[in-house]
C-alpha cells in the first residue's frame, strides 16, 4: 500500500484495554492493530464473538477511547467530534426511538448532521424511496419489522451524506429477501464511491460485496488483503464449461492424466446457493453478483 | 502525508462543524419532549382535574377562606409532586434508555458533541415541566375563578335583606384577596424552578448511573435530602458558629451535592396570603441558574470520557 494515497480509514497500533472490576489484571480487546481502508472501497471486517471488531469500530467512532494508538477518518482524528461529519453508522440491532414515524426518524438524524429543513424533506423521501420504506414512512417505529428496522437504520446512516459508511452485523436476524436487499444496497452504495466498512459473520455475504478482508482473533488482525487473493487457492486451477458433452469431458480428462504431476480433484455439475433458490422459488428479485464477477 | 492528501475533506469538515449548535441542541429537546408527549405522560392532567375538583366537592361546608386555601393547597401539592416526579422519572428514564437501547450510538456517532446531548435532554425535561404546569396552571386558575365567583354568589344569597353594593364590594374584596391573585404565579415559577433543580440532579445520576432504576432511587434520596439539607447544617453549624473556614468549606460541598430544595418551597406562604418580594424570587432563579449550570458541567465531566 503506497504512502501517498489517501487513506478514508487509518488505524495505528490500536491497543484497548477495558480493566476488570475488583482486579488487577485488564482484558486485551484490541491489540496493536493496524489496518487501511482506501476511499470507495467496501472493506469486511471479519472474526468471531469478541474477537474486537466492535470494540475497533467505536474506537473508530469516537464512542470510545483507545488506550494507545490511533485511528483517524479521512485524516481527521477520531476523537474529534468533527470527524464524524463525514461518516454514518449502523449499529448491530439498531434501536430507534420506537414512537417516531420512519419519516421523522431520517428527518431527526438529518437535524443532527446539520441539515437545512428543505433538504430534511428532500433527503427524507430520497431515503425512504432507496430503502423501500416510502409506504411506511407514516408508521411508527414500533410497528417496523426487523428488517425494515436495519434499513431504515441505514437511511439514517445516509441522510448526511457521509463519504464513510461503517455496517456493524447489518443483516443480523434479517430474513434471505431482506438481507438481499441491505446487500444490493451496499453495492449501490460501492457504486456511488463511499466507502465502506462492514463487520458480518455472514461470510458469504463479505465475499460478495468486500474489496478486502481483515480478519481479527483475539483482537490482532492476523490476515488482511484484497479478497481475490485472500480466498484464491494458489495452486489449483478451475475451469467451469457450458454445454460439455461427455466426449469432450472424457478428452479433457484424458489430457490431465497424460500430464506428469497434474491431479484432477473433481469434476461435476456446479452447485447455487440455497439463498439463490430461496429467493428464486420466493420471488425475491435480486442479482446474483457471484455469477456476475 | 495521509492528512495532506485528505486536506480537502479535512478542510470541508472543519468548517461545517460547529463546536456549538443551538439547532442540534434544540432538534435532541424536540425529540425528547415528543417522546415524552408520546409516551402519554399527559394523561396525568385527568388525574389532576380530578384532584381539584374533589378538593371543591368533599370541602364545601368550611368557611370561604378554608375552602379557597384547601384548594390552593392541593392544586400546589399536586403540581409540585407532578413537576417533580416528571423531571426526575423524565430524566432518569431516557438518558440510561438511550444508553441501554444503545440508541445513542446513532446520536452521538453524528456530528453531535456530548455536552449537546446532555443540554438538550436537560431541555426536552424541562421544556415538558413548563407545558404541563401552564396547562396545570391553567385549570388550577380556571377552577379557583369560578369557585370565588360562586363563593361571592353564595354569600351574597346568605345575607340577610337586600346588601348594599359597599357590603357587597368588601365582601368581594374579601374573597377575592383569597382566590385568584397574581402572586399564584410567582408560586407556579417556583415549583417549575425546584423542579429544574431536580432533573439536574438526575442528570449528574443518569451519567454514572447503570440503570434508570438506579437514577431514580439515588435522585430522589438526593431530592428528599434537599429538603432537610437546611435543617442539619443550621443543627451541625448553628449560626454564628460558621467562622471556620473548614466548617464553611463543608458547608459548600454539602449545598451543592444536596441543594437547599426547602428554600424553594415559598407557596405555603403564598397559600397562607403572605406576599413573595421579587428579591427572593430572583434569588430563586440565580440559585437554580447556578445548579443547573454546575450540573450540566459535573454531568458532561463524567459522560464526556464514558465508555459507550
Amino acid at each position: 500500500m503506497s504512502k501517498d494515497l489517501p487513506t478514508a480509514v487509518q488505524i495505528k497500533n490500536l491497543t484497548k484495554t477495558f480493566p476488570v472490576p475488583f482486579k488487577k489484571e485488564k482484558v486485551v480487546a484490541v491489540d496493536n492493530l493496524s489496518l487501511s481502508v482506501m476511499p470507495g472501497e467496501v472493506y469486511g471486517l471479519i472474526g468471531p464473538n469478541g474477537s474486537g471488531k466492535s470494540t475497533t469500530m467505536k474506537v473508530l467512532l469516537g464512542l470510545i477511547s483507545a488506550t494507545s494508538g490511533s485511528s483517524t477518518v479521512f485524516g481527521m482524528s477520531s476523537t474529534e467530534t468533527a470527524s464524524r461529519g463525514s461518516v454514518g453508522f449502523l449499529p448491530e440491532n439498531p434501536y430507534f426511538y420506537k414512537y417516531l414515524t420512519g419519516a421523522e426518524t431520517i428527518a431527526f438524524y438529518g437535524k443532527l448532521c446539520g441539515l437545512k429543513r428543505k433538504v430534511i424533506k428532500e433527503r427524507t423521501s430520497e431515503l425512504l424511496n432507496l430503502v423501500e420504506l416510502e409506504g411506511a414512512r407514516d408508521r411508527r417505529l414500533a410497528g417496523y419489522s426487523k428488517g425494515m428496522l436495519q434499513r431504515i437504520g441505514l437511511a439514517q446512516a445516509l441522510v448526511g451524506r457521509p463519504k464513510l459508511v461503517v455496517l456493524d452485523e447489518p443483516t443480523a436476524g434479517v430474513d434471505p429477501a431482506g438481507s438481499r436487499k441491505i446487500r444490493d444496497l451496499i453495492m449501490q452504495l460501492k457504486d456511488q464511491g463511499i466507502t465502506v466498512i462492514l463487520s458480518s459473520h455472514l461470510l458469504e455475504q463479505v465475499q460478495e460485496v468486500c474489496d478486502r478482508v481483515g480478519i481479527i482473533f483475539e483482537g490482532k488482525l492476523v490476515r488482511e488483503g484484497s479478497l481475490k487473493t485472500l480466498i484464491e487457492i494458489e495452486d489449483q486451477t478451475e475451469i467451469v464449461l457450458e454445454n460439455a458433452g461427455s466426449d469432450l469431458l472424457k478428452k479433457i480428462t484424458d489430457l490431465i492424466n497424460q500430464e506428469n504431476g497434474v491431479n484432477l480433484i473433481r469434476s461435476g455439475r456446479p452447485r447455487t446457493t440455497l439463498e439463490t433458490l430461496f429467493l428464486k422459488e420466493t420471488g425475491g428479485e435480486s442479482k446474483d453478483v457471484r455469477n456476475e464477477s | 502525508m495521509t492528512v495532506e492528501n485528505n486536506e480537502p475533506i479535512y478542510n470541508e469538515l472543519n468548517s461545517k462543524f460547529k463546536l456549538f449548535s443551538p439547532s442540534r441542541v434544540m432538534a435532541i429537546a424536540m425529540n425528547t419532549f415528543t417522546q415524552l408527549v408520546r409516551m402519554k405522560v399527559f394523561y396525568f392532567l385527568l388525574i389532576f382535574s380530578v384532584l381539584i375538583i374533589g378538593a371543591n366537592v368533599l370541602f364545601l361546608n368550611f368557611t370561604f377562606e378554608q375552602e379557597l386555601k384547601i384548594l390552593q393547597d392541593v392544586s400546589f401539592g399536586a403540581m409540585t409532586l407532578f413537576a417533580s416526579i416528571f423531571s426526575i422519572v423524565g430524566t432518569a428514564l431516557l438518558i440510561p434508555k438511550d444508553i441501554e437501547d444503545r440508541t445513542l450510538y446513532s446520536i452521538l456517532t453524528k456530528p453531535v458533541p456530548r455536552f449537546e446531548y446532555l443540554i438538550g435532554k436537560l431541555l426536552g425535561i424541562l421544556f415538558l415541566v413548563a407545558v404541563s404546569l401552564v396547562l396545570m396552571s391553567i385549570l388550577f386558575f380556571a377552577v379557583l375563578f369560578f369557585r370565588q365567583h360562586g363563593i361571592l354568589a353564595e354569600e351574597i344569597n346568605q345575607m340577610r335583606g337586600q346588601p348594599t353594593a359597599e357590603q357587597i364590594s368588601s365582601l368581594k374584596e374579601n374573597i377575592f384577596a383569597q382566590g385568584l391573585r397574581l402572586e399564584l404565579i410567582n408560586g407556579v415559577v417556583a415549583v417549575f424552578l425546584k423542579a429544574a433543580v431536580a432533573a439536574a440532579i438526575a442528570l449528574v445520576v443518569s451519567t454514572f448511573a447503570s440503570s434508570t432504576l438506579f437514577t431514580i432511587i439515588v435522585s430522589l434520596v438526593i431530592y428528599f435530602i434537599g429538603h432537610a439539607q437546611s435543617m442539619a447544617l443550621d443543627y451541625y453549624f448553628p449560626e454564628g458558629d460558621m467562622h471556620g473556614a473548614f466548617q464553611r468549606f463543608i458547608a459548600g460541598i454539602v449545598a451543592i451535592i444536596f441543594p437547599n430544595l426547602q428554600i424553594f418551597n415559598v407557596v405555603d406562604g403564598i397559600v397562607s396570603g403572605q406576599s413573595v418580594p421579587m428579591s427572593l424570587m430572583f434569588r430563586l432563579t440565580g440559585l437554580t441558574g447556578f445548579y443547573l449550570f454546575i450540573y450540566s458541567f459535573v454531568s458532561w465531566v463524567l459522560f464526556a470520557k464514558k465508555e459507550l
